[in-house]
């Protein structure tokens, strides 16, 4: 017979099974992964992630995504000049995904990120927990839809390549592909046990 | 909250999404258990998941197969035809010198959508023989790591987005694995959605288990 506290059983990242939390060498009794991957660096290494993303985020905002080269004519247009044209042309919808995917998605996800970032280490915030779970459960499957647009470009990029007309993905491209798979890593850097513990 | 011993702890379960404790109670065949707090699918029962999952894997590797060897579209432009697979997207992005985007690229929409698909294959099948105790572990330790990271679901979207930004240029030819694409996808969806990891630890407990006691 052991007798333990409710709040000293945690879920194995990786497996799900709940585990008598033991400290932070803790090894889940079922899949032999490390409960706490991050040891106590968990807050620091999603913020470093999360810094790096922000950072690649600017040069994927200035540089074009989309290089047009046409009958000679070289045409760049960043990712809000993409956006803008395509609303121009009429074509509301895919400006619209665009647009959300590249521009408010990852914005919403950093200021997510900081949000819960700062709120597991200072007591800002009093919103239910419940809610805080929501708020990143909702990050982490929104998350990836920000690739559609480097990969938009991939095959535009892959498709039309003749002598006269050609379409190369151009520098933000590379910047933005960093962007999002930092701010992937950055979201499962962070450690959601962290909300429960600071109830 | 008092325990038999360490194993005890199996009849808990925790949510995923709100992190709520609850106990496993039986449920009849064919349904789910969800939490009382949020909502979310705790676990399923389902006597027949080995069979689904494996019949579901086989399909889906099959149209994947489908998908990485014909051509997706075909559009002709200005007299020319060109045509782009799966493997030629993530090739051109090498070839223009992207390699950053294209390596990225490459997991994301090929390597680990196969490599899920053949984890599955080999795994259903040892759990359907009750085999391969340690290697059934690391193979459901392995998918859980990949599986975020497949986005054959989000390159699907990307390919309308930019046949819709080509109307008007260019004519377009939807290619047959662009339909073994949409499938692919959506066995792939189905997969992940109803047959979630925890249930198949379970299950994998189940199998050895019975098979120690004989």
């Amino acid at each position: 017979m052991i007798d333990i506290p409710e709040e000293q059983l945690t879920p194995c990242p990786v497996c799900e099974a709940v585990n008598i939390d033991k400290g932070i060498e803790t090894v889940c009794r079922r899949c032999g992964s490390k409960v706490y991957p991050h040891k106590g660096y968990s807050t620091q290494k999603a913020w470093a992630y999360l810094i790096t993303a922000m950072i690649a985020y600017i040069p994927a905002n200035l540089y074009p995504m989309l290089i047009t080269n046409q009958f000679g004519a070289v045409e760049g247009s960043t990712i809000l000049g993409g956006v803008v044209m395509l609303w121009e042309h009429g074509s509301f919808p895919i400006a619209a995904v665009i647009f959300v995917a590249s521009i408010l998605i990852p914005i919403m996800k950093f200021l997510v990120l900081i949000y819960l970032l700062i709120s597991v280490k200072y007591p800002i915030g009093k919103a239910k927990r419940v809610d805080k779970h929501k708020l990143y459960y909702m990050t982490e499957a929104v998350g990836p839809w920000s690739m559609i647009d480097v990969f938009v470009v991939a095959i535009l990029a892959a498709l039309i390549h003749l002598a006269n007309v050609e379409i190369v993905a151009g520098t933000a491209a590379t910047a933005f592909a960093i962007s999002v798979f930092f701010t992937l890593l950055a979201a499962h850097a962070f450690d959601e046990r962290l909300i429960k513990e600071k109830k | 909250m008092k325990l038999e011993n360490e194993d005890a702890l199996d009849n808990l379960i925790i949510c995923q999404q709100c992190f709520t404790l609850h106990e496993e109670v039986p449920i009849a065949d064919g349904t789910q258990a969800l939490c009382t707090k949020c909502g979310g699918v705790l676990y399923r029962y389902e006597t027949r998941l080995i069979d689904y999952g494996l019949a579901l894997s086989i399909t889906g590797l099959i149209f994947f197969i489908v998908a990485n060897v014909f051509p997706l579209v075909q559009i002709e432009l200005l007299g020319h035809e060109q045509y782009i697979t799966i493997t030629k997207t993530f090739v051109s992005l090498f070839d223009n010198g992207f390699y950053v985007v294209g390596l990225l690229c490459t997991f994301l929409i090929f390597i680990f959508p196969l490599m899920i698909f053949t984890i599955n294959i080999v795994l259903f099948s040892l759990l359907k023989l009750a085999k391969g105790k340690t290697m059934t572990k690391e193979l459901l330790v392995l998918i859980s790591h990949i599986r975020p990271w497949s986005m054959s679901d989000i390159f699907l979207i990307s390919i309308l987005v930019a046949l819709v930004k080509l109307i008007g240029y260019a004519q377009i030819h939807i290619g047959v694995s662009f339909w073994a694409l949409i499938l692919f996808v959506l066995i792939d969806l189905y997969i992940t959605k109803y047959i979630h990891i925890s249930e198949l630890w379970m299950l994998r407990k189940g199998i050895f288990l019975h098979k120690g006691h004989r």
